[in-house]
């Protein structure tokens, strides 16, 4: 019989709402809440040995915490798989349960799975790290989500191979996998075009890649008057990194003050982005960010001047939505401050 | 164009005196096969296998499968321009040998891919391991030129394929089925309120190896046009194609062009089947624009509200395939496209070779590039010196017992981006 | 122009059309067509000519325009997804090709190039 540790939250525990998610984690031998579901599924195959039970607020707040003591707990079960949730859209539990799992995986080196709404932020976060079953938006849909999660956490637990997403109910991983539909392609697309022609829902089989792609602007009429302002996504920061920019992930970006600066160096500058190697970059900074060429252009009054500002973040794993959120501010700030053209370096 | 399609079902195949159909097994006389074949001096020697469903047989490298068939009544005879004189076919009535196939094999330059298994997991990824295949191993004279030598392999597949198929002129179909496309008048009185529904079936056309003929004209030296879909049922088209054994359309499939078939068991039903445009996939970039162009302007035309789009190959003709599609797509009518995905071993790869974001609405055969274990197989026909170059040579690896570790990619018809199987990918 | 790393390729059109002859890979020519772009130059053929895949064929020729003109964003972006396709692919088994296969692929790649030369 496989081995398996569940996570839990406070509410599905049944110790209260958000009044008390400030717990911190602990363990409870066996089956706690929707356990009781798993192990009605599982019936013989598999066994809920331990259940961790933890505050969203406390765990999201002291991750690091969390993470160790939960993993030191995982540990001592020496499980076959771990299971947290199902989060459905709870936004906090969802993370947590994304995180927890992810951690588990990487550290213990043992299968795990969890299951949320797709909406859930959790899901965007983790669905190309772990297996997330795709559930209903509330808890209402626990009995749908179970009947989901138990066979693809039998098959993890068993190390048998994974089918499709559409097959087994993940969310789409980004991890193209073979199967056998029912109906051979053609049929599948006479029917997909008819649902298209009468406007109902239909899904594609494979999701085109996003593109965002942006019309240039029309070309400055005169460089050498115009006012030139670098932007990167290259993690380019101040020595030491003042405002602490996540190495990935960024939540954040800088605006620095380049004024009098005519030379990126060792001493002065550096990268925060953990992407790639930051050998090169921190050597010499104006690799990433060409500071040094920019002034001897303006110099040589190739163009007008350059900004006196640079913003940076860390274009690493950084969600693109966040990237547009950085954007939509700073570019007032530019547009208010007469730039007239903008250089994006990326890495 | 009305065609009536008669069914004669094969189940069994086997060497005899005599060549007939008698009971459902067709029976073949070897030696007359070979001298059919040898009839073309470009051929010092020919052999004459056949491989049933079931058999430990793997069969490679192939170059097309062909199934027989004959014209019973209307005018013109299947694959004309070819081997028939240029009469516009389509109408009458077909008899068709179903459950066999006559499969060509060769080795015209010294890398191949394209290999059927009768039976193991190979099996189950091509369509032809369940068909009563007679399989032609032809031995090209020392100084054939490639050129020459696919040709002359391409029509060897043809000849014996109605040879076969006129066993059936005369014999009673056990099934058949009837496809009617009316002028475009008539269709719109017919089915006023249903949606307007068209094919835009694109053919490789790259050079060498990688051509398809209609009415024996090289498909990229034509511009887009229209066929009526019972053309395609006689052999209007047929293929010269040899590489990307996958996803190559074979003659067999486009004898037997699901799109088309799907299209037809909902035509005057949930929609109105009008009729089929056929495009290529040249190299040259401005031919690509030029035959988008032109589907779109046909589609237009035609005042359709919907097509479906089937590609042919892999990479190049990517852009194509989003080419029509935004074109199509910008003149208001709603597509759905046909591809196959090349996403890497992994799966992790980005499928397509272009993309944009009104593809909205895509089938997909299958990642290509997935890596699958065919079993070692009791015996090998076509040219087993070839096994080590095309198993072994590019993407699998052949293995001292006869199994191979390969991508998806060998399997000839695997990946067929007419939608010709269940195979998918998410 | 032709940029090709197919020496009969570079044999039969050295005198007719204006080649660079890469001595190097099918990525080589890939990213030697890149440089070009980028300097104003257009795609003339598509970038992966033909359904023989990067892990079959050593060999690759791409025709592009003489004249730079401004740098064309359709290029650009065709020969970056060519060059991410090239990537994908296994490529070990390229290094064991016999001689015999080699000129096959020579003349492929050669045949694929003249079907756009001769319309």
């Amino acid at each position: 019989m496989l081995k398996i540790v569940h996570y839990i939250n406070q509410f599905f525990a049944n110790i209260g709402g958000e009044e008390m998610a400030h717990i911190p984690a602990e363990v409870r031998e066996g089956i706690v809440g929707p356990g009781l579901a798993f192990k009605q599924a599982f019936k013989d195959e598999a066994e809920i040995v331990a259940t961790i039970v933890c505050g969203d607020s406390y765990f999201n707040e002291n991750i690091d915490e969390a993470k160790t003591s939960i993993i030191e707990m995982v540990k001592k079960y020496n499980p076959d798989l771990f299971i947290a949730g199902p989060a459905f859209n709870a936004g906090r539990y969802g993370v947590a349960c994304g995180t927890i799992a992810k951690a588990v995986k990487d550290e213990l080196n043992i299968p795990v799975l969890t299951g949320m709404y797709v909406e859930n932020p959790g899901a965007d976060m983790f669905k190309n790290n772990i297996y997330i079953v795709s559930t209903k938006n509330s808890a209402a849909g626990m009995r749908d989500a179970v009947k989901k999660m138990a066979p693809l956490a039998l098959k993890l637990g068993k190390g048998e191979k994974i089918g499709a997403s559409s097959e087994e109910g993940y969310l789409p991983n980004g991890i193209r996998v073979n199967f056998f539909e029912k109906e051979r392609g053609s049929k599948r697309a006479v029917k997909m075009l008819l649902a298209k022609l009468n406007d109902k829902e239909f899904q594609t089989e494979f999701p085109m890649p996003d593109f965002d792609r942006v019309e240039p602007n029309p070309a400055i009429k005169d460089i050498t008057k115009a006012k030139i302002a670098l932007v990167t996504s290259g993690g380019i920061v101040p020595k030491g990194n003042p405002d602490h920019i996540e190495s990935s992930s960024a939540s954040k970006y800088g605006k620095y003050d380049i004024d009098g600066v005519i030379d990126l160096t060792e001493e002065t500058y550096e990268t925060a982005h953990g992407g790639y190697d930051p050998v090169y970059a921190n050597l010499d900074p104006d690799r990433v960010l060409p500071v040094d060429i920019m002034r001897e252009f303006e110099k040589e009054g190739k163009i007008g001047s350059l900004h006196r500002y640079f913003y940076t973040t860390v274009g690493n794993g950084t969600a693109v939505k966040s990237a547009k959120g950085f954007a939509e501010k700073y570019a007032k700030e530019l547009v208010a401050d007469g730039v007239d053209a903008v250089i994006l370096t990326s890495t | 164009m009305k065609l009536e399609l008669g069914y004669i079902l094969i189940k069994d195949i086997q060497f005899s005196d005599v060549s007939k159909v008698e009971n459902g097994t067709l029976y073949v006389n070897k030696e007359e096969v070979k001298a059919l074949i040898l009839e073309d001096q470009n051929f010092k020697a020919a052999d004459v296998e056949l491989a049933k469903p079931g058999e430990s047989v793997r069969i490679m490298p192939v170059k097309d499968v062909i199934e027989p068939r004959v014209k019973v009544e209307g005018p013109g005879g299947i694959f004309p321009g070819m081997i028939n004189k240029v009469e516009t076919v389509g109408s009458g009535k077909t008899n068709v040998l179903k459950g066999a196939a006559v499969v060509t094999t060769g080795k015209i330059v010294g890398f191949q891919e394209g290999i059927i298994d009768m039976t193991g997991t190979g099996a189950e990824y091509t369509p032809f391991s369940t068909l009563n295949n007679l399989v032609l191993i032809c031995e090209p004279i020392d100084s054939l030129k490639q050129h020459e030598h696919e040709k002359a392999l391409r029509f060897a597949g043809y000849k014996v394929a109605l040879y076969l198929g006129a066993l059936a002129k005369n014999l009673t179909p056990d099934e058949v089925e009837v496809f009617e496309t009316p002028n475009l008048v008539e269709g719109i009185k017919m089915y006023p309120d249903l949606p307007r529904v068209a094919y835009v079936f694109m053919l490789q056309s790259q050079g060498l190896m990688h051509d398809t003929y209609v009415y024996g004209v090289d498909a990229k030296q034509s511009l887009t046009t229209m066929i009526y879909p019972t053309e395609v049922m006689d052999g209007a088209i047929v293929s010269g194609n040899c590489v990307s054994a996958c996803d190559k359309n074979t003659t067999y499939h486009h004898l037997n062009n699901p799109i088309i078939h799907d299209l037809f068991a909902e035509h005057g039903k949930t929609l109105n089947f009008v009729g089929v445009i056929i495009t290529n996939e040249n190299v040259y970039l401005a031919d690509k624009e030029r035959s988008s162009n032109w589907s779109a302007k046909l589609a237009g035309f035609l005042g359709v509200d919907g097509v479906i789009v089937s590609e042919e190959g892999f990479g190049n003709p990517d852009t194509d395939l989003i080419m029509n599609c935004k074109k199509i797509e910008a003149k208001g009518i709603k597509t759905v496209l046909v591809t196959d995905e090349y996403a890497g071993r992994d799966g992790t790869s980005q499928s397509l070779a272009d993309a944009d974001v009104s593809a909205n609405a895509v089938v997909s055969a299958g990642n290509a590039n997935e890596v699958i274990e065919l079993p070692p197989m009791d015996k090998i026909i076509g040219h087993v010196e070839v096994t080590d170059v095309i198993a072994g040579g590019f993407d699998g690896s052949l293995h001292k017992d006869g199994s191979i570790t390969a991508e998806l990619q060998v399997i000839t018809g695997a990946t067929n981006e007419m939608g010709f199987n269940k195979l998918s990918a998410r | 122009m032709i940029i090709t790393n197919n020496d009969w390729v570079l044999n039969k059109y050295k005198d007719i059309y204006n080649i660079v002859y890469i001595n190097g890979t099918f990525k080589d020519v890939l990213i030697a067509v890149r440089d070009k772009l980028h300097i104003g130059h257009e795609l003339l053929t598509h970038p992966l000519g033909s359904s023989v895949k990067p892990s079959e064929t050593p060999f690759k020729s791409v025709m592009i325009t003489d004249k730079k003109n401004n740098t064309s964003i359709d290029s650009i972006y065709m020969i970056e997804n060519a060059i991410i396709t090239y990537d994908k692919f296994n490529k070990d088994k390229l290094l064991s090709i016999s001689d015999k296969v080699i000129e096959d692929l020579k003349l492929i790649d050669l045949t694929v190039l003249q079907s756009a030369l001769n319309i």
